[in-house]
């Protein structure tokens, strides 16, 4: 129903409704017990009214025999009847008959014989024509009634007696029964009074012609002393008849009309009253109505707005009741997804960093360029950026971004976007530039990497590659003209140019690479990994005491890979999380093996940064030891200085609780990274491996034997054993050995193994005791 | 005399009277006497019925006679008086107030107007009939006067009995009258002798219209 489909319709149409229902109703009602009170009233009033009249009547008749009486007592008059004459006699009668009203007079004899009547029809001495008014005179000394007379007209008579003293004769007068009659009672008594002879001939009536004429016509000799209904010239009437003499009744009406102006008059007044009360509900309902839906509208409105996500206009709705609460419930939830969104798209479409747009938005950015014009894509990678972040910790590698990225942001060309890609690579997107241009652009940036940027009063220099890839000639999206542009950086950054452009450089690495992490997965589970040990020699006996696990990759098609070709990228993705595990297994394994043989060797596995931040190392270690047996002093776990650095006070616990167990710990490649001396000493580790690069060049740089030499005393001096690794030539270990490095390891002792090897050339090692 | 005699035997039947008139008729052709006794039809003693004796064939010789009707506590005195022709009635007043008498009677038709006291001229009533006199200013007084041309007639009293003494014997009509009398009763005619006659009436009346008089108010007006 259309009626029904606003809320403001349906409040409004149920009110009026409802209202215009009820109103009907006490009108229905009204006009029902209206009519049937005007007629219980009306018939009231006409019984009333008919006893009113009947008292009347008496009283009229008492008061025309008082009146007659009192007329007789006149002793003049008395004196003139007694005279006999009857002119004299019928004068009198005139006369006298003429002072209260009478039209008719006559004299009768005690005897019944009428003696003088001033009607002219009289004939003297006949008989009076009344005779029950006469006896009932002579037995009451007075009476009187109705009849009708010779002339046809019906008269109100009296009957008096006069007295000389002694009753003398009777006087008979007549009061005419006619329409001032009619109108005089009528008025007394408030009803319309017709007089009606036995013939149907009106005699006298208050009604006007008309009504008198159609009263004539209605058959009443039904009506009687009960109340019934009629209707005359159209209007209803209730009406009674009365006895009036032996041949005459009165028929009383009562006009309805009279009881129903003043209900009518309250049912118009009720009417307007209604009218007037549902035109004020309407206009009041629909206003009420348009109170609640118009903010409800409103509400709508902005919820359609939200919905489509337009956060820009405030929900309006002033009003203190629930809908300015759920108004205000709208506004804040307005504001509050204003908020979000804007923050998801801050999270989205920026680096939370450096506040610069990430490579999600530059991506869109450049999907948003008109995809026939020219655009280049310019990668900028940091050097030496690791080893800063590295030294000097990441707060401050990030805050050197963070100012990167403003100088950068400074240099972008109107038509362009800078971003973040990740780590230390930021690129610029640059619409329509020529090859020229480019070189320029990236000829500013690195002049303005040139000038040394400024932490905490510490200058640090910040130098950069550039790769720049060309739209459409190295590619149509982002990921092809990325990657080309990173490789070109990467080729500039080996080559130290500044940088590069992706045409010169070509298409870069194999992509093997990219294939890598679901080939490791693979290999995983096809067991191509597999470990190789590489013996630990002590050098003041002699003896192998240990032996460092090495991974290596025994790739179907590629060959034997060494752990340089993928651990790092393992790392990079996270892969390390599922390799370690497996190289500990295996390690562990192999050392219960061996030591069930009889071999008493150390074997070490090297965790990555990841693997020691790894909360559940500790509990995987706990499992292995127990699960083969195996002394906690049997497995020594190495980690690079680097590693460390990465979550220092992490780290520190997770070594502490490792070391608690009683496992060996070795500071892996000390020397390459930027850990402190005071950090080193609080560290519960065992062993300090010297980084090999010190030891390749040890014969050749005497500066580098000086490291050595003095790392060697400060191990010692921390109570550490210290192992140099990458030793490559005789002379190099007979050094290590004269300088106290109680342990060695490298191509020259034994290249890495597999175990079988190994064990076999355990057994030869022992067999020459003495290399 | 006769009517003097007539009226004390009605009112004072006084032995002396009684005695003159037996004795002046007596004298003259011996004495006869009547007594009436009148009844209602229900065995009620009636008063004041007239009983007139007139006698046929001879009328009495006029008397100049002289009658008094009183108006005593707006009352006349006597209600019914029965003279003869020729008779004067005076109507003294003795009441405070003063009275109008009239008659408008055929058979005699006057009217004194209001006076106090004596009344200025006796009323001679010349005519044989009845006569009603009332009042014109208190209508409930009524007087009944029955003017005859006999010297013997009487009216009953209390007891329904009326007498008449010294009647000469000889033939007469016996009339009886009320002044209420529903039906007239008719004449009897009679022969009297020297014995007592008693005869018995029977008469119906009308009750007599009883018009309220209004008791004195404070000054006995």
């Amino acid at each position: 129903m259309t009626l029904f489909r606003t809320l403001e319709r349906r409040i409004a149409v149920v009110f009026v409704g409802l209202l215009v229902f009820v109103v009907l109703l006490m009108l229905l009602i009204v006009a029902r017990s209206g009519e049937a009170i005007i007629l219980a009233e009306s018939q009231r009033q006409l019984e009333a009214g008919a006893r009113n009249f009947s008292n009347l009547i008496d009283r009229d008749q008492r008061q025309l025999e008082l009146a007659a009486s009192v007329l007789t007592g006149d002793f003049g008059f008395r004196e003139a009847i007694a005279t006999q004459d009857r002119a004299t006699v019928r004068s009198v009668l005139r006369n006298h008959g003429s002072r209260i009203g009478a039209r008719v007079m006559m004299v009768v004899s005690l005897d019944g014989k009428v003696i003088v009547d001033t009607q002219p029809l009289g004939e003297a001495a006949r008989a009076f024509p009344f005779g029950d008014l006469l006896r009932a005179a002579q037995q009451s000394g007075r009476s009187g009634g109705v009849a009708l007379m010779d002339d046809a007209l019906l008269y109100q008579i009296v009957i008096v007696p006069i007295m000389a003293p002694v009753r003398i004769a009777w006087v008979v007068m007549g009061f005419p029964v006619e329409d001032a009659w009619a109108l005089e009672f009528s008025r007394a008594s408030g009803l319309d009074v017709s007089v009606i002879t036995g013939d149907g001939a009106i005699q006298a009536s208050s009604l006007a012609p008309t009504l008198r004429s159609a009263l004539k016509i209605l058959q009443l000799t039904a009506l009687g002393e009960q109340p019934r209904q009629l209707v005359l010239e159209g209007r209803n009437y209730h009406a009674v008849a009365l006895p009036f003499g032996p041949q005459a009744r009165v028929v009383l009406l009562h006009s309805l009309e009279h009881s129903e102006a003043a209900f009518r008059e309250l049912e118009r007044i009720l009417e307007i009253i209604a009218g007037a009360g549902i035109a004020l509900f309407v206009v009041g309902s629909f206003g009420l109505a348009r109170r609640i839906a118009g903010p409800l509208n409103t509400l709508a409105r902005a919820a359609r707005r939200i919905e489509a996500g337009d956060y820009s206009q405030a929900v309006a709705v002033e009003a203190p009741d629930e809908i300015g609460q759920l108004a205000a419930g709208f506004e804040n939830m307005r504001t509050g997804i204003a908020a979000r969104e804007q923050k998801i798209i801050r999270l989205a479409y920026e680096d939370t960093l450096t506040g610069l747009p990430n490579r999600i938005r530059l991506t869109e950015y450049l999907a948003g360029l008109d995809p026939a014009a020219a655009a280049i894509v310019t990668v900028l990678g940091l050097d030496r950026f690791a080893p800063i972040n590295d030294a000097l910790g990441h707060p401050i590698g990030d805050r050197l971004l963070q100012q990167v990225g403003v100088r950068l942001a400074g240099l972008l060309p109107p038509r362009g976007m800078l971003a973040r890609l990740w780590g230390d690579e930021f690129a610029f997107v640059v619409e329509s530039p020529d090859q020229e241009w480019a070189r320029k652009f990236a000829a500013s940036v690195l002049a303005a990497l040139r000038e040394p940027i400024e932490l905490d009063g510490q200058r640090l220099d910040v130098s950069g590659s550039l790769g720049i890839a060309f739209r459409p000639a190295d590619g149509r999206d982002m990921d092809a003209l990325l990657r080309r542009a990173e490789l070109a950086m990467y080729s500039a950054k080996r080559r130290q140019c500044g940088y590069a452009l992706a045409g010169d450089v070509g298409d870069g690495p194999p992509p093997e690479q990219l294939s890598l992490i679901g080939e490791m997965r693979h290999a995983l589970e096809r067991r191509e990994f597999v470990l190789h040990y590489q013996p630990k020699l002590a050098l003041a006996s002699g003896r192998v005491v240990g032996a460092e696990a090495l991974v290596r990759w025994q790739h179907p098609e590629r060959g034997m890979m060494p752990p340089a070709r993928f651990i790092p990228f393992a790392e990079q993705t996270g892969f390390i999380r599922e390799i370690t595990p497996w190289l500990l297994e295996e390690v562990a394994a192999q050392a219960a093996a061996w030591r069930q043989r009889g071999m008493a060797v150390v074997l070490s596995a090297n965790l990555s940064a990841r693997d020691l931040l790894n909360p559940e190392l500790v509990g995987l270690m706990r499992k292995l030891l127990a699960a083969h047996e195996l002394p906690a002093a049997a497995l020594c776990l190495e980690i690079t200085e680097s590693a460390l650095m990465e979550d220092p006070a992490l780290a520190l616990s997770h070594l502490a609780e490792l070391a608690a167990i009683g496992l060996k710990l070795s500071i892996d490649d000390y020397g390459a990274g930027q850990a402190s001396l005071s950090y080193l000493k609080s560290l519960p580790v065992h062993e300090l491996k010297i980084d090999q690069s010190f030891i390749g060049s040890l014969a050749a740089s005497p500066k580098d034997a000086a490291i050595v030499r003095s790392t060697i005393a400060l191990g010692h001096a921390l109570g550490l054993t210290v192992v140099a690794e990458g030793i490559e030539v005789e002379a190099d270990l007979k050094w290590l050995a004269a300088a106290g490095c109680d342990i060695g390891q490298g191509y020259f002792i034994s290249r890495p193994m597999a175990a079988p090897a190994f064990a076999d050339w355990i057994s030869a090692h022992a067999a020459i005791p003495s290399i | 005399m006769a009517d003097r005699a007539g009226h004390q035997s009605r009112r004072l039947t006084s032995p002396p009277v009684l005695l003159a008139l037996l004795l002046a008729w007596a004298g003259a052709a011996g004495a006869a006497s009547l007594t009436a006794a009148v009844r209602t039809s229900a065995g009620a003693p009636v008063k004041d019925a007239a009983i007139i004796l007139e006698p046929t064939g001879r009328t009495p010789p006029p008397v100049r006679a002289r009658a008094t009707i009183e108006q005593r506590d707006r009352e006349f005195i006597p209600y019914l008086s029965i003279v003869r022709k020729g008779t004067s009635i005076e109507f003294p007043n003795h009441d405070p107030v003063k009275h109008h008498i009239y008659s408008f009677s055929p058979a005699k038709v006057f009217e004194i107007k209001l006076y106090a006291g004596k009344s200025v001229n006796p009323v001679v009533f010349d005519k044989t009939g009845e006569v009603v006199l009332g009042c014109n200013i208190h209508d409930w007084m009524a007087a009944h006067v029955l003017v005859v041309d006999t010297p013997w007639f009487a009216k009953t009293g209390a007891d329904g009995l009326a007498r008449i003494d010294g009647v000469p014997a000889g033939t007469y009509r016996l009339r009886l009258w009320h002044p209420r009398q529903k039906v007239a009763t008719p004449d009897r005619d009679l022969s009297l002798g020297a014995a007592v006659r008693r005869i018995e009436f029977t008469v119906d009346l009308t009750p007599r219209l009883i018009v309220p008089k209004p008791p004195l108010d404070a000054g006995g007006y």
